[in-house]
């Protein structure tokens, strides 16, 4: 019987070790994966979110408004590579696209200004655009996308055009109604040149994003109070 | 003058009482839980779910625990047209119906009132005691939502 109980602890122990040393070894390929971009970080260098010019280590702050430097510099031919890449083929329903970014544009342009009214109005119009849209040109598989894409879109849309004066609530919609129109250009493409925005102070820097014709940054999730707020993410 | 008045009150009472035999269908569902519903969909810890039957599931879903003073008109036609108007906007019984990008947004919706305090609405807690959210019951709701918004937003 002892016998027996020391056999199994024999055997939870060859188990248990066994199970360590696997465990051990994975975390060191891990550390083989990570290590290239490890040795790099530590001449990593690191922008502020907000002033991209200034840059620093990580864990220094910025000199012109105090925040941490938490966004590594990334080498200028990798973006432009990326950027390339993002690029849609224009298809023959992108004339549809276009006519819903126009509209969008208008929204956003009355919330950099925050101009309340004016959104509402904007709003209006795009979702009369969205109603309008004619979508037998798109193939079937596509079809399905675009009609999710237009029903969310739509439903925010309304929500800004239904909340005049209550600009913060009409930002919050505005925020996600930017997320499906990124989408739009993603799947159908566009024959604008348009570039998604990024302010990383808006909402924790988890949806604030935007889609704008300009490089020049003007945040229409704060308008006045911090109109430069913000950085061009891609190219679309 | 006097039985302008007498006549006008026996009127009332007569229209209040047939009033009263308008009795729509309630907005109760019977039987298992659809596999359509947020808390099958999500596997919503009981915790959470506790509180989204309070606070929000009357007026957010196709089961409503309707209170006494429901059956009287018209009471009734007032609280049925919010509970249509709650749906509408966002239906918990239904939301396996609505496609991956609706159903993302919704929560962020969600998240987003709870935030702001603007649901549960004020016109309902103030009758709904219960169903107030405490500072506690609050974060126990947006922590998990959250945590369940950040998972989908990886995935996408």
């Amino acid at each position: 019987m002892k016998n027996l109980i020391k056999m199994k602890k024999i055997i939870l122990s060859t188990v248990l070790m066994a199970i360590v040393v696997v465990g051990c070894n994975q975390k060191n390929k891990q550390e083989e994966s990570v290590k290239p971009e490890t040795t790099q970080s530590t001449s990593q260098l690191y922008s502020c979110p907000m002033h991209p010019e200034v840059t620093g280590k990580q864990g220094d702050t910025c000199s012109k408004c105090g925040m941490e430097l938490t966004e590594p510099v990334v080498k200028t031919e990798a973006v432009s590579e990326e950027v390339k890449t993002e690029k849609v083929a224009v298809t023959p329903f992108s004339v549809t696209v276009d006519a819903n970014v126009n509209d969008y544009l208008k929204v956003k342009n009355a919330l950099v200004n925050d101009d309340s009214n004016g959104a509402a109005a904007a709003a209006k119009a795009l979702l009369a655009t969205f109603n309008a849209a004619n979508t037998t040109s798109i193939d079937a598989k596509l079809k399905k996308e675009y009609i999710e894409i237009a029903d969310d879109a739509k439903e925010h849309a309304e929500h800004i055009a239904d909340n005049a004066g209550k600009i913060e609530h009409q930002r919050e919609h505005f925020a996600l109604l930017s997320r499906d129109i990124n989408d739009m250009i993603k799947t159908f493409g566009t024959n604008k040149k348009l570039y998604q925005e990024y302010c990383p102070m808006y909402d924790q820097g988890k949806s604030g994003y935007w889609i704008s014709d300009s490089k020049e940054i003007k945040n229409p999730y704060y308008g006045a109070e911090m109109l430069t707020c913000g950085r061009v993410e891609k190219e679309l | 003058m006097k039985p302008i008045i007498k006549k006008g009150a026996i009127l009332s009472v007569v229209l209040f009482l047939l009033m009263q035999l308008y009795q729509p269908a309630r907005n109760v569902e019977y039987g298992q839980v659809s596999p359509m519903h947020f808390t099958k969909l999500y596997k919503v810890p009981s915790k959470v779910e506790k509180i989204l039957q309070i606070s929000c599931f009357d007026c957010h879903s196709n089961s409503t625990n309707y209170p006494w003073y429901s059956n009287v008109q018209p009471v009734r036609l007032f609280l049925d047209s919010h509970i249509n108007e709650g749906k509408e906007n966002l239906n918990f019984s239904e939301y396996g119906t609505y496609s991956k990008r609706k159903q993302r947004s919704k929560l962020d919706r969600m998240i987003k009132q709870i935030q702001s305090d603007e649901m549960p609405l004020a016109s309902y807690t103030i009758i709904h005691k219960n169903a107030r959210l405490t500072e506690e019951s609050k974060a126990v709701l947006l922590n998990w939502m959250k945590k369940k918004s950040d998972s989908i937003a990886a995935n996408n």
